[in-house]
């Protein structure tokens, strides 16, 4: 009598590139037909596939802990070439292809390098429980905005509150859909570092958060919120960026912005945004919120909607071949 | 919209920038997708780059109204069927397979949901060795007759240490999972 085949051991095998022929067929066909065995198939693919992000992620936090100094570039991880290198060196090859330079970049394309960049309090973790600053402060390094609030699990891990919407400046016929926390980023010493390095490389700032939303008495009202992170760079001082806001958003060097939509009880995961840091920035405001969706000048009590473990992080590519290459306008 | 001051540089900066914006910021998921249906590692970053070579062709199409990320994934699946059909090194799932899986992934978020959450934690919970033999595999891109020769262990031994790794590694994200859900 044959014996069933273990479909576990399968299904692992198949993530090596083990399985023969007639194995694969066979696993294909369970797939199919059998939604426990298709299920199973996708959790283990889905870890497999995330293992290959998310080993540097953690890597990454690891040092990041053992860190303690506030050093602006707290930690550097270089990334193994093969993987990261996949979109610089293709981008090359793509408009080399098309407009006629070397095919020297794809082939040797450069390392690019991970930096976790410092946000003040992005855990929150060391800030007392209670309320954080209301308004908007220019200070770098500061959390305020909107009605917000450090609250602490039964664990002991504190994380930000989405209180109430409201109009950071104070404003009565001022619109009120959102909850805002802000926070200004000193760009200055990191952009002199950069540019006393590679003229061409190209930085890449990713912002990410998690946000979290239990239930509430707001939740039958809004069974969907929003949750966004922001990153806003600008070449101006914050004291001018709060006086212009939010007019000042025309100015902008350069933006990011990601959204997350929850229902109660939901998680968002990482949330992350990414832009291209422009060489004339000298300060970055990153912004979290939470909006109802619609137009109000009447503030609205958010429940229980947080955001928790933000992380602002500098990814350099030396050489990205999107700047370098040109049309040629004489063509 | 076109004005009467056209310059074909900046625009082609615009549009080139524009580009590597989204591909940047989609490339992560993309590939995350191409790894559940082709699980070779190289295989798959081969089809991601052959996804971003159609894109690029194709970018004058995107309509910047609807998401990019789906619109990429088209591709990505486009591209998919035609590394299987043109590559015979490995075998490959069916077609019928990889449809029915592509639908199940669109509409199951929660086990990716709880992998971003907690592999963190759970990668910080393996042995000192095993946490070794994971990176070298994954981040690392050894390949098992590079770990076995290091590890002094089998390329047989290598391949089920990693299948258990993964094992444990799932055990561990689920049970985090329901213990978020109580």
């Amino acid at each position: 009598m044959t014996m069933p085949p273990d479909w576990d051991s399968l299904i692992q095998k198949h993530l090596d590139g083990q399985t023969n022929e007639e194995e694969a067929a066979e696993l294909s066909e369970q797939i199919v037909t059998n939604a426990d065995i298709r299920s199973d198939y996708l959790r283990a693919a889905q870890l497999h596939s995330a293992l290959n992000n998310e080993l540097l992620a953690f890597e990454k936090e690891q040092g990041s802990t053992a860190s303690s100094t506030p050093a602006h570039l707290e930690h550097t991880v270089p990334s193994t070439p093969t993987r990261k290198q996949v979109t610089p060196s293709l981008i090359a090859a793509l408009l080399a292809g098309l407009l006629g330079a070397g095919m020297a970049w794809a082939i040797s394309a450069p390392k690019a390098e991970v930096r976790a960049l410092h946000v003040a309090d992005g855990t929150f973790d060391t800030l007392p429980a209670g309320p954080i600053q209301r308004g908007f402060s220019s200070q770098f390094g500061i959390w305020s905005g909107d009605p917000l609030e450090i609250a602490e699990q039964t664990n002991g891990n504190r994380r930000l509150r989405f209180m109430e919407t409201g109009n950071v400046k104070g404003d009565p016929n001022g619109g009120a859909s959102a909850c805002n926390a802000f926070q200004f980023i000193d760009l200055t010493s990191l952009r002199d570092q950069l540019q006393a390095g590679d003229a061409n490389a190209q930085h890449i700032l990713k912002l990410s958060v998690r946000f979290e939303r239990t239930s509430a008495p707001i939740d039958e009202a809004f069974p969907k919120l929003r949750a966004d992170c922001h990153i806003y760079l600008f070449d101006t001082e914050p004291s001018a960026i709060v006086d212009g806001w939010p007019d000042v958003l025309n100015d902008v060097v350069a933006v990011a912005k990601k959204r997350a939509r929850l229902t109660s009880g939901q998680t968002s995961g990482r949330v992350r945004a990414s832009c291209l840091l422009e060489p004339e920035a000298t300060v970055a405001l990153i912004t979290l919120n939470v909006s109802v969706g619609m137009e109000t000048t009447t503030p609205v009590k958010l429940g229980n909607f947080f955001a928790d473990d933000v992380k602002l992080t500098l990814t350099s590519r030396p050489d990205l071949p999107v700047r370098v290459v040109k049309l040629n306008p004489g063509k | 919209m076109k004005t009467g001051t056209h310059n074909p540089v900046i625009d082609s900066d615009h549009k080139h920038e524009r580009f590597t914006r989204l591909l940047l910021e989609s490339e992560p998921v993309i590939l995350r997708a191409i790894l559940v249906i082709i699980p070779n590692r190289a295989d798959a970053r081969e089809i991601m780059q052959e996804t971003a070579v159609a894109l690029w062709r194709q970018f004058d199409s995107y309509n910047p109204d609807r998401p990019f990320l789906n619109w990429a994934m088209g591709f990505s699946r486009i591209e998919t069927r035609r590394f299987i059909a043109r590559q015979k090194r490995r075998a490959q799932l069916s077609e019928q397979a990889i449809e029915v899986l592509e639908q199940e992934m669109s509409g199951s978020p929660t086990f990716i949901s709880g992998i971003e959450h907690h592999l963190a934690c759970c990668l910080g919970k393996l042995s000192d060795n095993n946490r070794r033999l994971i990176k070298g595999y994954y981040h690392d891109n050894r390949n098992v007759e590079w770990l076995a020769e290091h590890h002094g262990r089998t390329i047989e031994a290598i391949y089920k240490a990693i299948q258990r790794i993964r094992r444990d590694l799932q055990t561990c994200i689920e049970r985090q999972l329901k213990e978020e859900q109580a």
